[in-house]
């Protein structure tokens, strides 16, 4: 499985990452030296305990912070290279964002949300492709409708769909399901694993449920800062294992 | 301390930022007004001490008794001394001096060939007082006038004038004189009195050029001997004087004048001052509301913990008001001192424009300071008023719920009394101005206008906004659309940012569409009235200028081109016991020049005791044809005159007429304010304006107008008037615009997460700004629109009122030029607002704007 891993392109990735808050006596090493690629084509989760930097190593790694040494990639670009306005650029079409909340714009309909990263480039994207992916969420009765007529779990569909409108390098999703009921849960975990299988495309997923993570080809485990283990093909068991050993040692 | 002051205390700490919008609408409005305030009380006080000073030498000023005064005039015209008087003041014990005090009107011609001054200010002409201890005007340079020919003329006209000691002018007397400039004059140490221009001649000159006949003054200026006091000195003077004649004390003489000028002038400069600093308040009461009423909505989880914790409704609703009282006294203190400092900067900056300000202490009256202050402070806690009810009104458990976006604002009852108020508004108007002519109707209409369009706003909000923004969705795209929909958020929010900005344009636009309808009217009037090919006058505004030379009608008449020229020139009368102005002039030519409408019984034969005038005059003093009406004259006489026509239009021929020859033997300084000529059958006109013109070169060089020129011309001053309110007006809109500034800022505040969201999947930076400045520019255009409706219905109302209050018939006139010159400044004014908001919120970092709560 590593094997197959190696063989495959890198979508994204940070080489020797370090990121430092703050200075003097009350600095925080909230990434210490971690390097990780994130293979096209597959499921990534990182888990981790709160305060390990599995948020900070999204943040970076998806262009939307900045490391205080070390690269982050994006495909074949280096982000440190970019300046505000091409790391947006890159941001709006070459990576895709499911946050834990709050992830639409309450003034726009549904249909208008999803199509907002092609709207700002002022592409038209692929009808054929945003149309596909609305079934595959589920939402065709549901374009005219604004943000606050929907579920929490619909929202969330939405994000999804938005995420994978402009079909870029990779989908960055930080706790997705983290304010959803389980059921709502399974539903965006699902879009998310047959986004990746069915359609090759590549996410990346913040989370800590073990039940989440479950759903990814592989594991990557934080701790302080450093990528302490990882774990192909997992199941919940296995992965809450995992992460009571992080209990049982701190 | 108790607790809510300590909450409110720390919010205000927390959130300076959100007050800084509320504290320069306080501030702006309140130092306005302070600095007016304290402006006229130093005008005013300065003025006292001028007069006082320059005319200490004078203890006794001898006059006519009575004084006539036509309606609209500010001064009086009263009846001249004999200047042999002198003599007879001279020989009464404890009389040190005494001297003629020779006035009337002589403008000077600058070295540039164009006259000085008459744009407002007198433009005076007198006998050069030899005692200097009379002339309230001191030599400064030069010599007093010796010849016949010579003069002193006040060293600020002189410097206006390009005119240096040994230059030769003419001063139009409007008879033009040549004079020579032999010295140069000071008032009170300054260069003049204000931007009054004085011209000292000798005192043969004066009695020449300025009075109807040689031995008359204006009045006798007399000094005491030491140790006779002021009222011993009338005292003595009373038994000696002719009847018709009085005496007052110099004090009394230097209060009236300073009297005078306070009244003719300052009260109306501190009066209209006063109104815009109104307008002003009235739009910052809008911005202040407003910004209240955000920030109780963004803190009801706030509040409505407290009130969890057992706060009751009171103390929530004294932690709001706590908050606007702290606001409103630190900004109306701050205002004060903005004012006092407003009034010592344009003491300081008149000098530098040529007007003289009176040096001397700025003069702080209490009500000067307490009046802004407490305006400020009121208008401050009204507007805070019904926020802080509301936050007090918040329920404990709103602090669970979700907090959501107000989108209330087109409810039911909203657009009910909305829709009461316009119909009510719109029945009082147009009863008010077609049906019954009511000047209050009308009024009471207009303001219920305004209240139907504050009530409406966020009713009209929603349907406008998103009429305005279509063509932004199309020619900007997601940005532009996304402007629009956030405009549209809270209709009620964008309805009473843009209320501000709606009622500093509908002023803006009232006062466009009366001048442009003056305009039309003044126009119209010329067009109708005026028959004649050209018109020769001398543009003057106010108490300035000196008219026409009376000699000039009958020179014009002798053209070979000329068919008629009639002078119009000026006189006052009582008639049957009020004053009134007289239009002196040859009737019959006048019925050939003018249209006079329908004339009943002639024009030609009012010799000199014949007087005609207009139908709406005669049927309010139940005068026809026929009847006789009693004139008393400047000169004391009084005299019956037989109406002998009544005529349908006034508007350039004057209310009463009289032949010159009537008018004679009471006239005073002769000028005519208008000669109407008519050319021959056959002349070009061309060349009969070019004949005039040669002619009218020889006495003054007045302006030789063809109709249309002289329409042109005579509606110069409203341009005028226009600029001034526009410049007063522009402290209105400013105040509007940091209120949209400000609305957006706390808006933006609270789209924190989602404009991190906008930037996180994609939105530059520029795209953002973009954004921001366009929503403004909606809530800016939203409020341009709603505030050209409201200006150029409240300006139809106001030429209709005029209209019926008047005889002159006005007509209503829309400027397109200006009105949009209007809409493009409110929108660019939206656009300018949006720029600040707009970069903080370009500025926010992505990340913690995501993670905001």
């Amino acid at each position: 499985m590593t094997t197959t891993t190696a063989l495959r392109r890198a979508a994204a990735g940070v080489t020797d990452a370090v990121k430092v808050y703050g200075g003097g006596d009350t600095a925080v090493r909230a990434l210490d030296g971690v390097t990780v690629d994130f293979p096209a084509g597959r499921f990534t989760a990182i888990m981790g305990p709160s305060g390990s930097g599995k948020s900070t190593l999204m943040h970076c790694a998806a262009g939307l912070d900045t490391l205080t040494s070390g690269t982050a990639r994006i495909g074949d670009t280096d982000l440190g290279a970019l300046d505000d306005r091409r790391l947006t650029l890159l941001r709006r079409d070459r990576i895709g964002f499911v946050f834990q909340a709050f992830n639409l714009v309450p003034t726009l309909t549904v249909a208008e949300n999803i199509t907002l990263p092609l709207d700002l480039a002022g592409r038209r994207g692929d009808p054929a492709w945003t149309d596909a992916l609305v079934d595959v969420v589920g939402l065709r009765d549901r374009l005219h409708h604004r943000p606050s007529e929907l579920s929490g779990g619909q929202q969330q569909r939405v994000a999804v769909a938005r995420a994978f409108a402009g079909r870029p390098d990779v989908v960055f999703a930080d706790e997705p399901t983290g304010n959803l009921d389980s059921r709502s849960g399974a539903e965006v975990l699902g879009l998310l694993g047959r986004a990746v299988r069915e359609m090759d495309r590549t996410v990346v997923m913040v989370t800590h449920d073990p039940v989440a993570a479950a759903h990814a080809d592989e594991v990557l485990f934080l701790a302080d800062g450093r990528l302490v283990d990882r774990m192909a093909a997992p199941t919940a068991d296995r992965v809450l294992d995992r992460m009571k050993a992080f209990e049982v040692r701190s | 301390m108790n607790a809510s002051l300590r909450l409110s205390r720390a919010s205000l700490r927390a959130h300076r930022r959100r007050f800084a919008g509320t504290f320069l609408a306080v501030f702006l409005g309140v130092a306005f007004l302070a600095g007016t305030l304290v402006m006229g009380d130093t005008l005013r006080a300065s003025f006292g001490t001028m007069f006082g000073e320059a005319t200490a030498g004078t203890d006794a000023v001898v006059r006519g008794a009575d004084a006539i005064t036509a309606p609209g005039q500010g001064q009086g015209v009263r009846q001249p001394v004999q200047t042999s008087l002198v003599r007879t003041v001279e020989r009464v014990p404890g009389v040190a001096a005494a001297a003629p005090d020779i006035e009337g009107r002589g403008q000077l011609v600058g070295a540039d060939g164009r006259p000085v001054g008459g744009q407002g200010p007198p433009t005076l002409a007198g006998n050069w007082i030899t005692d200097p201890r009379l002339n309230p005007y001191r030599l400064a340079e030069g010599r007093a006038p010796a010849r016949s020919g010579e003069v002193v003329v006040n060293r600020g006209a002189a410097k206006k004038a390009g005119l240096r000691i040994g230059d030769t002018t003419t001063l139009r007397t409007p008879d033009p004189v040549r004079v020579i400039v032999v010295g140069l004059a000071t008032f009170d140490g300054q260069d003049g009195m204000a931007q009054v221009t004085f011209t000292g001649m000798t005192q043969a000159d004066a009695e020449r050029y300025l009075t109807a006949r040689p031995g008359q003054a204006a009045a006798i200026d007399v000094r005491a001997a030491p140790g006779v006091g002021q009222s011993e000195l009338v005292r003595r003077l009373n038994p000696v004087l002719p009847k018709g004649v009085e005496v007052i004390t110099g004090q009394q003489s230097a209060r009236e004048n300073t009297d005078m000028i306070s009244g003719q002038f300052l009260t109306l400069f501190t009066t209209f001052l006063l109104v815009f600093s109104g307008v002003a308040l009235l739009v910052a009461t809008f911005s202040i509301h407003n910004t209240f009423a955000i920030v109780v909505a963004q803190r009801t989880r706030d509040n409505a913990l407290l009130r969890a914790l057992g706060a009751a409704r009171r103390q929530v609703t004294a932690l709001a008001l706590a908050e606007a009282l702290a606001v409103a006294l630190t900004a109306s203190l701050a205002g004060l001192a903005g004012g006092i400092g407003i009034a010592a900067g344009l003491q300081a900056l008149f000098p530098a424009i040529g007007f003289p300000f009176p040096d001397g202490e700025l003069v702080i009256k209490i009500l000067s300071m307490a009046l802004p202050f407490t305006v400020g402070v009121v208008v401050c806690l009204a507007s805070a008023l019904l926020p802080a009810l509301r936050a007090g009104r918040t329920a404990p458990l709103a602090a669970l719920r979700e907090t959501d976006v107000d989108t209330s604002g087109a409810s039911r009852p909203r657009a009910v009394t909305g829709a009461t108020l316009g119909a009510l508004a719109l029945a009082a108007t147009l009863g008010g101005v077609l049906v019954t002519p009511s000047v209050w109707l009308a009024g009471l209409g207009a303001l219920l206008a305004l209240a139907a369009f504050v009530v409406l706003g966020p009713v009209a909000a929603t349907t406008v906004v998103r009429l305005l923004g279509r063509p932004l969705d199309r020619l900007r795209g997601v940005t532009g659309g996304l402007a629009r929909r956030n405009a549209l958020r809270s209709p009620k929010r964008t309805a009473a940012t843009a209320s501000a900005l709606m009622i500093g344009v509908a002023v803006v636009s009232l006062f466009t569409v009366f001048g442009a309808s003056l305009k039309a009217t003044m126009d119209q009037t010329v067009s109708r009235s005026f028959a004649g090919d050209v018109a020769v006058s001398n543009p003057s505004f106010g108490a300035g200028g000196s008219g026409l030379s009376p000699r000039l009608a009958p020179a014009l008449n002798r053209l070979p081109q000329v068919d008629t020229a009639v002078g119009l020139g000026r006189g006052v009368a009582e008639v049957d016991g009020r004053g009134r102005a007289l239009t002196v002039t040859d009737p019959a030519a006048l019925a050939r020049t003018f249209d006079l409408g329908t004339v009943i019984g002639s024009l030609r034969d009012l010799g000199t005791d014949g007087i005609a005038l207009t139908r709406a005059e005669a049927d309010r003093q139940h005068l026809r044809t026929g009847d006789s009406a009693r004139l008393t004259f400047t000169d004391g006489t009084r005299e019956t005159f037989t109406v002998r026509a009544v005529y349908g239009r006034s508007e350039l021929a004057g209310d009463y007429v009289i032949t010159r020859a009537a008018w004679a033997p009471h006239r005073t300084q002769d000028s005519d304010t208008l000669i109407a000529v008519t050319f021959k059958h056959g002349v070009d006109a061309d060349a009969g304006k070019a004949a005039v013109k040669r002619v009218a070169a020889r006495y003054g060089n007045p302006q030789v107008q063809t109709r249309g020129e002289y329409a042109q011309s005579s509606a110069g001053g409203i341009d005028m008037m226009l600029t001034l309110v526009y410049a007063l007006l522009a402290l209105a809109v400013l105040i509007a615009l940091l209120g949209i500034a400000n609305t957006l800022t706390l808006a933006l505040h609270e789209r924190t997460r989602e404009l991190g969201l906008l930037r996180a999947v994609g939105q530059t930076r520029t795209q953002l700004r973009a954004m921001v400045r366009w929503e403004s520019v909606l809530v800016a255009a939203f409020g341009t629109v709603g505030g050209l409706g409201l200006g150029t219905f409240l300006g139809w109302v106001l030429v209709k009122a005029s209209d019926g209050a008047s005889d002159t018939a006005f007509a209503f006139a829309l400027p397109p030029t200006r009105l949009a010159v209007v809409t493009l400044v409110g929108l660019t004014a939206g656009a300018l607002a949006g720029l600040r908001p707009a970069r903080r919120a370009a500025n926010l970092d992505v990340l913690r704007a995501i993670a905001t709560q």
